[in-house]
């Protein structure tokens, strides 16, 4: 699937949130790829405490002759909720199998689950710090933990099933800015931390299992197997014993959701005794992986996207750098990304097509889309006033979803130009006479 | 257009450099209308020109930003290559244009900054109702000012959509009025009509009346005129028809002053009355838009008619006799007078003014004025005085008592001036509107009491002063302007100075010798001062030579200890190195030394000693010296120098024995000690 260049200096949609006092802080829109929800409500949390929900699809009202889409949100959580959040919602998510259930984390160090048709919350995790974010696992079948990035240096998981703390993954220094599951295991969490390392946990072992350092690079990025596997040699040929690896354990873990307690681990996983087996302590790999001090940014690491294959991974880091990481070799691609500057002192939320070709990244009052592979700027939006938080991609509607301080949600989407021209050449025709050369001497 | 397409590109950057770079308020004209038409030549020159107004608003200058502004509203409004243009970097541009960014306030006049913002404000808003559809960053702008930093926008469009409404709603109102008159004109009209032909034919009638009674005589006199008309020349005739229309005129006489009265009456009716209210609804018929216009039409004719018809009589009537207009005329004005007068009055009299009865008065017959009762002395003055005659006395003598009377500041208590009557009073207090309900004539408050509640209360005005400044002259130039009342706290007392700021001393004798004598002591002080200060500074300089010369010496000895200590470490080593071996090297070593540093301790403590004594000879040195300047110095110094005397030398070295001794001894006993414990560790080593 080829995205459309997003030429939203067309018409944009705009969904405006009236009654909002705060700046949107995260957006979650209920997509799954695998599941049959639709795609359809938008999930936001807001500096004022609040979450709203919105349906992208049917708007409230239209201005400017149906140009212009406004939309009002179903519903809103906030303040005057007995059980709503008292400081900033800093982080909404969907429950990843329907939008029966979602989940808030905010700022008064509570992380809640709600239930969407009641809006009462159903658990309540209490944290011992601010949370900066909270995760789902996409691909999980056997699990349903929330992953929770909070002010404390543990990164803990959640339980929804049972109500309580699973895991507490120590190991970062400084607070956790960003979580992120990994898209092709369901075991695989990445966390970036403000001490500036990005580590990936296998929760079902102890201790981290992989630091990734910016000073271990590779040049280029493996290309794409299937096009480019003839030609390619050494590198394509470990790429293809990593994919193969990836394929083969995702058949393990659909069967370990079918029951079958069959336990492989990946060879995705590489342990830290093989490639720093020189320490010759006998620690336990887990702990031993706790003194690995590497960092991939100088500063807080406070955005992570895993691509939609699970093979890379890219991160945004407070010394205004955009990295794209080799998962299977955890190596720094060395892709240059012409970021100008980004918000250093909140998480931010980046973005990515489902092909992986573009990313979306808030760049202070502008969104970037920036081409993965080669790091150029495609396109630059502009729109909001104030600095944009987040951003999300619906690969349903081609849609871009970008949140901002300035109390805005924007909707940006591919032009509609063959619509408007068979659709409505009338009302288009009069309405574009008002936008025309005026002289009048 | 050829030409302007024929003169290269550029063209509009010095245009709008010369456009943007004066102190007017507006943009000079005919720039703006040259780089209109260049901007239209070509899509390069308004890139051109979006690019230079983009810079022009980046100066560093409210007034630049502000003529760019009018140009780009100008540009903006009509090319659409300029519009999609400048909206690329919109954001950029409000900022720079509203500075709705906290870190980049507009620059520097704030008043053209106020102006320029505000500018902005209307255009953004003007722009966003007829582009924002398609720009939607004129659109978020516009909603992200409005709506979040909740900027006042002037609401233009909405405003006027009020106004316009209000006109309409104002428009309705009254054409309900016009036609409510109009229905009531209906109904009234025979009544009308019947009211104001009585008044003509009672004129009519009362001229007629005056008329027959002149007719007697007037035809001879005409008769004469006409005959002997053809003989005089044209001057003559002239005053003699001028005299023969006077001689027309009815002259008030006391057989026909009831009838003069009464016309004058009804002419004054007619004039105030009756030709006033044709017009109104003349006006009324004019503006009304009923449902059958025939009504309409015939009334207003008939109106048409009745008031020319009017005119045409009070024509009649003015010519009838002069006494009658003039009369009227004058009664007007002594309307006036009179009611301004009566204000007056009543001011200074003790009874309550009666105006409406006094105008009732003087419109229906002046000479009943005089015989109402109720007018007290001062009103009558006045009415006397604004009597027919004399004007110019009146004026004098009311000139004379305005210029006497007291200005009253207004208020509560003028109501009743020095009224001595007692005030009804209810239980809500003054009966104010008595006669609208029972009134209680026991219930009432005492004059006195009134009285007292009715003081005048006058508020004390503070003299302005004029705090002079106090004009001494600064150091950095001008005159100081501090306003204090006598002393300036940096110049002393303020004193009248020249415009130099120097001292105009205006009682020379006596202050000049006061201040010679005391500059005089001042002087001797200050003398002293210095001496004082010189005198100290030389006894501490001195003190500080002392005190360097033994610094040294404590030095030196510090050195030639220090020297001595190495030479002797560098002779126990050569000596542990070469004369012992085997198992006595470490206690014999230690012996060695100890005895050494036994030694070099007296040496030391000799040259100490030296040290020391000599600088107790400087300290004498310095006490000596210091004799001269303080006594109480010296008697510390003394003190001192006993104090440390008293450990005498024998003492000292007689102790420094003993110690060295008993240390020695322990020493000895410790490293034997310690020798036998390391054999024991390290049997193999020995």
């Amino acid at each position: 699937m080829v995205l459309e260049p997003l030429r939203a200096g067309t018409i944009g949609i705009c969904i405006s949130r009236l009654s909002l006092q705060g700046a949107v802080m995260f957006l979650d829109l209920s997509i799954k790829p695998v599941d049959l929800t639709e795609g359809r409500y938008l999930l936001s949390g807001a500096s004022d405490g609040s979450a709203a929900v919105y349906d992208v699809q049917c708007a409230t009202r239209y201005e400017g002759n149906g140009l212009v889409a406004k939309h009002e949100c179903i519903f809103i959580v906030d303040k005057r909720h007995e059980q709503g959040h008292q400081y900033a919602v800093s982080s909404a998510i969907w429950y990843p199998i329907d939008t029966g259930l979602f989940i808030t984390g905010s700022f008064d160090q509570c992380v809640n689950v709600w239930d969407t048709n009641s809006t009462r919350v159903v658990v309540n995790f209490k944290m011992p710090g601010k949370v900066y974010r909270t995760a789902m696992s996409s691909v999980a079948g056997s699990h349903m933990l929330i992953a929770t990035g909070t002010e404390d240096v543990q990164v803990r998981l959640c339980d929804i099933a049972s109500g309580a703390f699973t895991h507490t993954l120590s190991g970062h220094r400084d607070g956790v800015m960003t979580v992120e599951w990994s898209n092709s295991s369901e075991w695989v969490l990445v966390t970036g931390g403000c001490d500036g390392a990005i580590r990936f946990w296998d929760i079902r072992r102890a201790g981290c299992f992989l630091v990734l350092d910016q000073s271990r690079s590779q040049l280029g990025r493996r290309p794409p197997i299937l096009e480019h596997l003839p030609s390619k040699g050494s590198t394509s040929k470990s790429l293809l014993a990593g994919q193969s690896s990836i394929n083969k354990a995702r058949t393990p873990q659909k069967k370990t959701a079918n029951g079958n307690g069959a336990k492989r681990v990946p060879s995705l996983y590489r342990t830290p005794s093989q490639t720093k087996g020189s320490m010759g302590q006998r620690l336990h790999p887990g702990l031993l992986s706790s003194r690995d001090r590497a960092t991939a940014h100088y500063g807080a690491v406070t955005g992570l996207k895993v691509t939609g294959d699970g093979m890379y991974l890219l991160s945004a880091g407070s010394d205004s750098r955009l990295r794209l990481w080799d998962i299977e070799s955890g190596c720094n691609t060395l892709v240059n990304y012409e970021v100008t500057r980004l918000e250093t002192r909140k998480p931010i939320q980046l973005a990515n097509t489902q092909d992986s070709s573009l990313v979306f990244v808030p760049c202070m009052t502008t969104i970037k889309a920036f081409d993965v592979w080669s790091g150029q700027t495609s396109k630059t939006l502009r729109g909001h006033y104030e600095y944009v938080n987040c951003c999300w991609f619906s690969s349903l509607d081609q849609e871009l979803y970008t949140g901002s301080n300035d109390r805005q949600i924007l909707v940006w989407s591919p032009p509609k130009s063959v619509l408007h021209e068979t659709d409505e050449r009338g009302n288009n025709e009069q309405v574009s006479a008002s936008d025309q050369d005026c002289w009048s001497d | 257009m050829e030409e302007e397409r024929d003169e290269g590109g550029g063209e509009v950057i010095s245009l709008i450099d010369r456009a943007t770079n004066s102190t007017a308020a507006e943009v000079n004209p005919r720039l703006l209308k040259s780089i209109k038409s260049v901007v239209r030549s070509s899509d390069s020159e308004i890139e051109l020109a979006v690019e230079t107004l983009m810079e022009k608003m980046k100066k560093n200058h409210s007034q630049v930003r502000y003529l760019a502004l009018l140009i780009i509203n100008e540009l903006f409004m009509r090319s659409k290559l300029f519009r999609s243009l400048l909206v690329v970097n919109f954001d950029h541009f409000l900022s720079l244009s509203i500075g709705f960014r906290r870190n980049l306030p507009l620059p520097a006049p704030p008043a053209i900054a106020v102006r320029l913002r505000s500018k902005a404000i209307e255009y953004l808003e003007k722009w966003n109702t007829s582009f924002g559809i398609h720009y939607r960053q004129i659109r978020l702008g516009f909603d992200y000012l409005k709506n979040t930093l909740h900027f006042q926008f002037p609401n233009l469009q909405q405003n006027a959509a009020r106004l316009q409404q209000e006109r309409r709603e104002r428009e309705i109102r009254s054409k309900e009025i016009l036609l409510k008159k109009f229905e009531t004109l209906r109904e009234n009209l025979p009544s009308i009509k019947d009211e104001i032909n009585s008044t003509l034919e009672e004129i009519g009638e009362c001229l007629d009346i005056l008329h027959t009674n002149e007719d007697d005589f007037i035809p001879t006199g005409l008769a004469d005129d006409e005959e002997v008309e053809e003989f005089r020349c044209s001057d003559l005739q002239q005053i003699r028809i001028e005299s023969l229309k006077e001689s027309e005129r009815v002259h008030e006489s006391s057989d026909n002053k009831v009838i003069c009265d009464a016309l004058r009456e009804l002419y004054k009716l007619l004039v105030t009355k009756h030709l006033f209210s044709v017009q109104e609804w003349i006006s009324v018929l004019l503006r009304v838009e009923p449902s059958d216009t025939r009504f309409r039409d015939s009334t207003l004719k008939e109106f048409i008619d009745l008031q020319n018809h009017l005119k045409a009589v009070r024509k009649r009537c003015e010519q009838s006799g002069c006494a009658l207009t003039n009369t009227t005329n004058y009664e007007e004005e002594d309307f006036w007078e009179e009611g301004k007068i009566q204000v007056f009055g009543a001011k200074s009299s003790n009874a309550p003014a009666r105006p409406n009865e006094d105008l009732a008065s003087t419109s229906t017959v002046n000479e009943e004025k005089n015989i109402d009762p109720r007018q007290n002395e001062a009103s009558n003055v006045s009415e006397r005085l604004d009597g027919e005659g004399d004007d110019s006395d009146s004026n004098s003598v009311r000139r004379k008592l305005l210029s006497e009377a007291p200005v009253m500041n207004w208020g509560s208590s003028l109501d009743n001036w020095s009224s001595n009557r007692d005030v009804l009073a209810n239980q809500r207090g003054l009966e104010l509107a008595g006669h609208w309900g029972r009134v209680d004539y026991d219930a009432v408050i005492p004059a006195a009491k009134i009285a007292e509640l009715n003081v005048q209360a006058t508020v004390y005005k503070e003299e302005h002063v004029d705090i002079q400044p106090c004009l001494a002259p600064l150091r950095k130039g001008g005159l100081c302007q501090r306003r204090d009342l006598k002393v300036c706290p940096f110049h002393g007392p303020i004193i009248p100075r020249d415009a130099e700021g120097n001292p105009i001393n205006q009682v020379p004798s006596t202050d000049k010798g006061t201040t010679k004598l005391e500059t005089e002591v001042v002087r001797q002080l200050a003398e002293q001062a210095v001496k004082n200060v010189r005198e100290r500074d030389r006894w501490e300089t001195k003190k500080r030579i002392n005190d360097r010369k033994s610094l040294n010496r404590a030095k030196l000895a510090k050195v030639r200890e220090h020297n001595e200590a190495v030479l002797r470490e560098a002779a126990i080593a050569s000596t542990s190195h070469s004369a012992f071996v085997g198992e006595d090297w470490e206690g014999e070593k230690n012996r060695q030394s100890r005895a050494k540093r036994a030694k070099v301790c007296e040496h030391d403590e000799a040259v100490l000693r030296q040290s020391t004594s000599r600088s107790q000879f400087a300290g004498e040195d310095r006490d000596r010296e210091n004799q001269r300047v303080s006594f109480v110095k010296e008697k510390k110094q003394t003190l001192a120098s006993m104090l440390r005397k008293k450990v005498t030398t024998k003492d000292r070295l007689a102790q420094r024995l003993l110690n060295t001794r008993a240390t020695d001894a322990t020493v000895r006993q410790l490293t034997i000690g310690e020798d036998a414990k390391y054999r024991e560790a390290y049997p193999n080593q020995w």
